[in-house]
């Protein structure tokens, strides 16, 4: 009986052998990890792909050397162009001249250029979905220019890691609210929903090198009645920064069934996160209600999950919206007593008015884009009893026709450490701000 | 002559020497084993053996020297033709046969005294009997030969006829004296360190128990140290041990049964039950398995727990071995039985349970929330050493996707300057750390640990330098040796160092679904394997009660463990009162009212 | 393997428990909801409740046959040609069931986590696991389930529990789907979920009481029906309707969502461990049940030499199908006819047991 067991385990023993590694174990440095993948439309060919690898051993050396990483930044990753017909066939050719294999696992980012977005990419999402390699939490973005041009333009300075600059970027909407979750199961998931469209990150290369060069032609406040911009009223690549990174996040880009529809600055999809339910908090500046040219800085956030309520009378929704929000000061820069009781209030009205005011100027702008990005369609949906009954409607169809009414309800809680202001005391006399 | 010196030196240098022939020594065989009758003789026995689950059991294929076998020879043939029994009376037949027996005057420690007695004005010669060294002296001398001798010249007042009932009464003060009438069992308590008395004209002999050889003192137990709890340990002597647990139970119904072991050796050994506590087929089985054993000798209770248990291939010991009297007893006023061996410091408690594998002594003596987190790391310690290293393979060679993007680029810096693949290199590794912990063993005095750690270290380090490994490899083998040495019982912990391997094996081919394939198979080896009838992963296998009350996985409070565990079908199950802190009752009486 | 090797409640629940819910980690969301399209829930919720009906009626017609599987019913009913022609149609039932999930799960771990493995090497791994559990025999196999069976759960509530962030209530909405003909009518034959049921009709002699057979089938089939009801809700309600069919493996893609911060992201692999165990229980099972139903079909004395022929089977069998696709397709024919195995064939065995006058030769020569 033992001789048995021992000639058994012998006999597995040898077969181990010749079995192990052979099909699917592979040694961690046998394989490149990509972590960002750029789509353009090609110009010899289909499709032109960009993808940056990470380099370990830089990264890891780089924790010693390189204090004075500006240009040196670059180093920790290698990227590459090619053209091809599809996504799998640029694989293989990038596996023909890269010395090892090409792993997406691990993939952060994936670009698309407007170009390419208007055409539609329904067909490279399901390719997407399908691998098994390419997680759900990678980010979808819309690139203004190319996304070569905003890859190869990615060399952070702040981490050494490049996949943990991606992470964290893509993650800043919930404390700038300026995009969305955008995360790649969100996106396919708000693709193939009746009730609501999806969206990407907006993203470009910013265009200044000097302070100097600052303008404000690309910013939309004028149409929204501004005189000056606001935070939020830019586009990727058009915000007035200057820093290592030329590559910038900001605003969204809006899907109709796979084909890019249009695109909206930080301020519209801050209001679009309110009215979805997934901001959290970020600063708004309020005009002062009582001093036109000073601001009142709020630190906003989300008090209650929004509601919607959808009435189709005939062919046209009516949609009322309800937003809940609440608020701390954090600056009056014309030093009125808005922390009193009796001010107070009228700076949340004033707050609530400016809001509404977005508000309304951000859905109206969706209607013709036939975008319903906050999903009134779900309260409806819930109306039907039978599925075909409800996919009879077309409601996105119908949504260009609907009329709202939005209601923001703000409420003040902590005035920060300050109570009350007290001006500065000069020659002149006091000064308030 | 200095220069005859060295000029024989010179000569030995320059010239040629002729070997000078010596006849090398060769072990010959046993002209005995040729013999047709003998052979089948021992084979008879063989088989006897095999059925009666003996394991080693040496053969009469023993060769011996010339001389001896010429002597074993006519020895046993004398033997068998004059193997006596009953002692006569002529004490010149007694000592012929007991020289004949002891090979005096080859046997160099065994001591014969010659003396007379004076009983009632007669003069009676006598002889005794012992080996040197494996007495007490000084008992021999108080209170055997001193009032045989002298004392026996008193005026005693007493009226037996018979000369051995006078001499056992009144002449030999001695507290464990037995009169005997065979010679086996003269020889046999003079071999264990007593003394044979004869007597002219008896057709009986005395044999007591002086029983003095040098020994190890009652000391910290090696292996299960604590920080609380008594301080005690087993040694070698049955006796001393048997007392140190009976000095914890009171208790008249802690039965100690003797059963000898071995043939040869005639190792006493002992059973330790509670009469109306423990299950009695536990105690007839027990029993069986312990008189059944038949071999030549036997010296530590290894061999025995070898002996005893029923599958040497199970992956988990099927009884506990423990050095410390207080175990013992707590595990026997639960309800099981111990075996303790004379010559071991080690206790076997049988039936054994995966759980009870995890139990340290110390759970007892510290308060529970403690003792439950320390089981809790204890578990840990164990996954660690048994799936650490297979869990780390499988990972980094076929799930990668599961790592942190920061972590997996760290290791890949890391792996970039190593030459070997990950599979070659954790062996070596591994390897290296088994035979560290090898040699440790056997490096002597001070420089032992301070050698471990420092080889381990430094070739650790060396090695991460030479790039012949990375370092986070270095950790993962640490982190698994250190996890098998938090592993209270030692049985277990050599077996998860064995099956680690395994699982590294496995981790390779097919990342966790070979894993999970082994673990599944391993988990079923376990749930078939039973210890003394009872399945050893009660009480998750066959679900019994309390599984989380007690004391098995997680340890209640101690004044809640109110009834003895339901596997062990125990006589009497309630161990304490429903209340056992009787003084946190209000003086109203209502109920409970513990805090 | 005479009758003295009897079961507990916990431990045989344990195991019907996993014939039951082990489907859930391969087809079944999906399956609900192309049946059922929005309303997936709900006919999961109507088919465990009919089950349950279905299997008061059956029980109580079991009252005056206790400690009698279906094989001695039958040799109650006629004889050895009875209980042969039982033995057979479960025969070719178990037969056909255990090539069909092995090729599945293998293809499932292929595509998951061991994409250029010749599949023959992945089902090599069930198979020994298979082998082994076998020749340790049904007790083994029975208390290694009631210790691993918790834990499968646990992980499994994990996986719902990670996956509520995800969920928005609108996915399930509108409320009844596909419609009421659709979900209530067409529905019936989907009770063929619960076909694993026939475990526990098999195990009757182990579990002996009358009370036991009673609480283990009401709680394995209350729990499984829990279990799935859950899976098939959270599912809808994360992926939405007609994305939710596209996905092959409902359960592992809730388990790549997992997503709480920077690190503790993808642990699926993790789940690997939850479902190969899952499989290799259930396989195991089945194997045990095909060399037993054999065993005592045919009044033989020994089961351990069938084990390896019948694995090599059940090996063999599963090269069958083409590729996934049509292994799926088998999978959806059998649940269409295995509610008439399961559920039908003991009740018609028991009313015709019924009629059938004791006698008394034949019930000397039964237990």
């Amino acid at each position: 009986m033992n001789r048995k067991i021992a000639l058994l385990l012998l006999l597995l023993t040898i077969i181990s052998i010749l079995l192990t590694s052979c099909y699917d174990s592979h040694e961690i440095d046998d394989r490149a990890y990509a972590i960002a993948l750029g789509f353009d439309t090609g110009t010899t060919n289909q499709l032109k792909m960009t993808l940056q690898f990470a380099i370990p051993s830089k990264i890891s050396a780089g924790e010693g050397g390189s204090s004075g990483g500006g240009g040196e930044g670059g180093g920790s990753t290698s990227i590459t162009t090619i053209e091809s017909p599809t996504l799998y066939a640029g694989l293989n050719v990038i596996n023909a001249y890269i010395s090892k294999q090409v792993d997406l696992s691990h993939c952060k980012v994936v670009v698309f250029s407007e170009e390419l977005a208007r055409k539609g990419i329904h067909k490279y999402i399901h390719a997407m979905v399908r691998g098994r390699e390419f997680r759900g939490n990678m980010h979808v973005a819309v690139s203004v220019d190319t996304a070569e041009d905003y890859i190869r333009n990615v060399s952070p300075t702040l981490e050494i890691n490049p996949a943990k600059y991606y992470e964290m970027n893509y993650d800043s909407y919930k404390y700038t609210g300026f995009t969305g979750d955008t995360r790649l199961i969100n996106f396919y998931m708000l693709e193939e929903c009746s009730c609501r469209q999806a969206y990407a990150t907006l993203v470009g290369v910013n265009k200044y090198e000097k302070s100097s060069q600052f303008s404000n032609d690309n910013s939309n406040y004028k149409e929204k009645g501004r005189d000056y911009p606001l935070e939020g009223d830019f586009y990727a690549g058009n915000i007035p920064k200057v820093y290592d990174v030329k590559s910038e996040v900001m605003g969204i880009a809006v899907f109709d069934g796979g084909t890019m529809v249009g695109s909206f600055d930080g301020e519209e999809a801050l209001f679009h996160q309110m009215l979805y339910g997934t901001y959290e908090h970020s600063y708004i500046s309020i005009p002062d209600p009582e001093q036109p040219n000073e601001f009142v800085l709020l630190n906003v956030s989300q008090a209650r999950m929004p509601m919607h309520h959808v009435k189709m009378v005939g062919d046209k929704p009516y949609i009322s919206t309800g937003v809940k929000l609440e608020a701390d000061i954090l600056s009056i820069q014309s030093g009125i007593n808005y922390e009193s009781i009796e001010k107070m209030i009228i700076l949340e009205s004033a707050a609530e008015e400016f809001l509404k005011k977005g508000i309304m100027h951000f859905l109206e702008k969706t209607k013709p884009l036939h975008a319903d990005l906050c999903g009134f369609g779900r309260d409806l949906k819930a109306r039907y009893l039978l599925w075909n009954d409800w996919v009879n409607v077309h409601w996105l169809n119908k949504y260009a026709n609907s009329q709202f009414t939005v209601d923001v309800e703000l409420r003040i809680r902590r005035p920060g450490l300050m109570i009350r202001s007290a001006p500065a005391k000069g020659s002149k006399g006091d000064v308030m701000n | 002559m200095a220069d005859a010196d060295y000029i024989k030196l010179i000569k030995e240098l320059l010239l040629f020497k002729e070997p000078q022939k010596v006849e090398k020594f060769i072990l010959k065989e046993n002209k005995r084993d040729k013999e047709p009758g003998e052979q089948e003789n021992s084979d008879a026995i063989n088989v006897d053996a095999k059925r009666k689950k003996s394991k080693g059991m040496h053969l009469n294929k023993n060769s011996e020297s010339k001389q001896d076998e010429k002597q074993k020879q006519e020895s046993n043939e004398h033997g068998k033709k004059e193997q006596k029994s009953e002692i006569s009376e002529k004490l010149s037949v007694n000592l012929e046969y007991m020289k004949r027996i002891y090979s005096i005057p080859q046997n160099g420690d065994i001591i014969l005294r010659e003396f007379d007695i004076v009983v009632k004005d007669k003069v009676i010669p006598a002889f005794m009997l012992f080996y040197d060294g494996m007495v007490d002296r000084k008992v021999i001398n108080d209170d055997i030969l001193q009032p045989l001798m002298l004392l026996s010249n008193l005026d005693i007042k007493g009226d037996e006829k018979c000369i051995a009932e006078f001499v056992r009464n009144h002449l030999l003060p001695h507290n464990q004296l037995n009169e005997v009438k065979d010679y086996r069992k003269v020889i046999d308590e003079i071999n264990f360190g007593g003394c044979g008395i004869f007597l002219e004209g008896m057709d009986s002999a005395f044999a007591a128990d002086v029983k003095g050889w040098e020994h190890r003192g009652v000391e910290r137990p090696n292996t299960e140290q604590v920080i609380r709890g008594p301080q005690e340990g087993f040694t070698e002597i049955l006796r001393v041990n048997t007392a140190l647990v009976r000095k914890i139970l009171k208790d008249e119904d802690l039965i100690v049964e003797n059963i000898t072991i071995g043939r040869r050796s005639k190792t006493p050994c002992s059973m330790l039950y509670i009469k109306d506590i423990t299950n009695d087929s536990l105690v007839n089985e027990m029993r069986r398995r312990l008189e059944n054993i038949k071999l030549d000798y036997i010296i530590d209770s290894g061999e025995l727990e070898q002996l005893l248990e029923e599958s040497g291939f199970s992956p988990a010991p099927q009884v506990i071995a423990t050095e410390r009297p207080d175990r013992v007893a707590s595990l026997l006023s639960e309800g099981k039985v111990a075996v303790i061996l004379n010559g071991s410091p080690f206790a076997l408690v049988a039936p054994a349970t995966l759980a009870g594998l995890v139990h340290s002594p110390e759970d007892s003596y510290v308060r529970y929330p403690y003792a439950n987190l320390l089981r809790l790391v204890r578990i840990i310690g164990i996954l660690f050493s048994l799936l650490l290293p297979g869990v780390y393979i499988a990972i980094t060679t076929f799930h990668q996707e599961m790592i942190p993007t920061d972590l997996l680029f760290a290791i890949e810096a890391s792996r970039e300057k190593v030459p070997f693949p990950s599979l070659v290199e954790l062996l070596i590794m591994e390897i290296m750390f088994e035979l560290i912990r090898e040699a440790g063993i056997r490096i002597p005095g001070p420089i032992g640990p301070t050698l471990g750690i420092i080889g381990a270290l430094i070739l650790g380090q060396a090695a991460v330098s030479a790039n012949i490994v990375s370092p986070i490899l270095i950790i993962v083998v640490a982190v698994t040796g250190i996890g098998s040495f938090a592993v209270p019982n030692f049985s277990l912990g050599l077996t998860f160092r064995i099956l680690r391997f395994a699982y590294i094996f496995l981790g390779a081919m097919s990342g966790f679904l070979g894993i999970t394939v082994g673990l599944f198979i391993q988990g079923i080896f376990f749930t078939s394997s039973k210890s003394f009838g009872v399945p050893i992963t009660v009480p998750f296998g066959p679900k019994t009660t309390r599984v989380w009350g007690g004391n098995e996985l997680i340890r209640s409070p101690i004044w809640k463990q109110e009834r003895r565990s339901d596997y062990l079908n125990t006589k009497d199950e309630a161990k304490q009162p429903n209340i056992s802190r009787k003084w946190a009752e209000q003086d109203e009486g209502s109920g409970n009212n513990e805090e | 393997m005479k009758n003295k090797i009897t079961f507990g409640r916990f431990e045989a629940t344990c195991i019907t428990i996993t014939l039951l819910s082990t489907q859930l980690f391969l087809n079944l969301p999906r399956i609900m909801m192309e049946a059922a399209w929005t309303a997936a829930w709900i006919l999961t919720v109507y088919i465990s409740l009919l089950a349950l009906v279905l299997f008061t009626i059956i029980f109580k017609l079991y009252k005056r046959f206790e400690g009698k599987d279906l094989l001695d019913l039958g040799e109650h009913i006629g004889g050895s040609i009875g209980r042969i022609i039982v033995g057979v149609i479960v025969l070719f039932f178990l037969l056909y069931i255990a090539p069909v999930i092995l090729r599945e799960f293998s293809e499932n771990i292929k595509i998951i986590a061991l994409p250029q493995s010749p599949l023959s090497f992945v089902m090599i791994f069930f198979v020994a696991g298979m082998i082994a559990a076998s020749y340790l025999g049904i007790e083994a196999i029975v208390r290694f389930s009631a210790i691993i069976v918790p834990i499968i759960i646990a992980g499994y509530l994990l996986i719902i529990a990670g996956s509520i962030q995800y969920t928005d209530i609108s996915r399930i909405t509108p409320w009844l789907g596909s419609g009421p003909y659709e979900i209530f009518v067409k529905g019936i034959p989907r009770i063929s979920v619960f076909a694993g049921i026939i475990l526990i009709y098999l195990l009757f002699p182990f579990i002996r009481t009358y009370r036991n057979f009673k609480t283990v089938g009401y709680a394995s089939i209350g729990l499984s029906g829990f279990f799935l009801i859950i899976g098939v809700l959270v599912f809808s309600l994360v992926y939405q309707y007609p994305t939710g069919t596209e996905s092959f493996l409902p359960v592992y893609q809730l388990a790549r969502l997992i997503d709480y911060g920077r690190f503790f992201q993808r642990v699926e692999s993790i789940f690997v461990i939850v479902w190969v165990a899952s499989a290799l229980l259930h396989l195991t099972t089945l194997l045990f049940l095909i060399v037993y139903v054999f065993k005592k079909t045919f009044k033989l004395e020994f089961y351990k030499p069938l084990i390896i022929p019948f694995s090599i089977v059940v090996y063999t069998l599963s090269f069958f199908p083409h590729n996934l696709i049509s292994a799926i397709e088998l999978e959806k024919s059998f649940r269409n006819l295995a509610w008439i195995i399961s559920f039908l064939l003991p009740i018609v065995l028991l009313v015709i047991a019924r009629f059938i006058k004791k006698n008394p030769k034949k019930e000397a020569g039964n237990a």
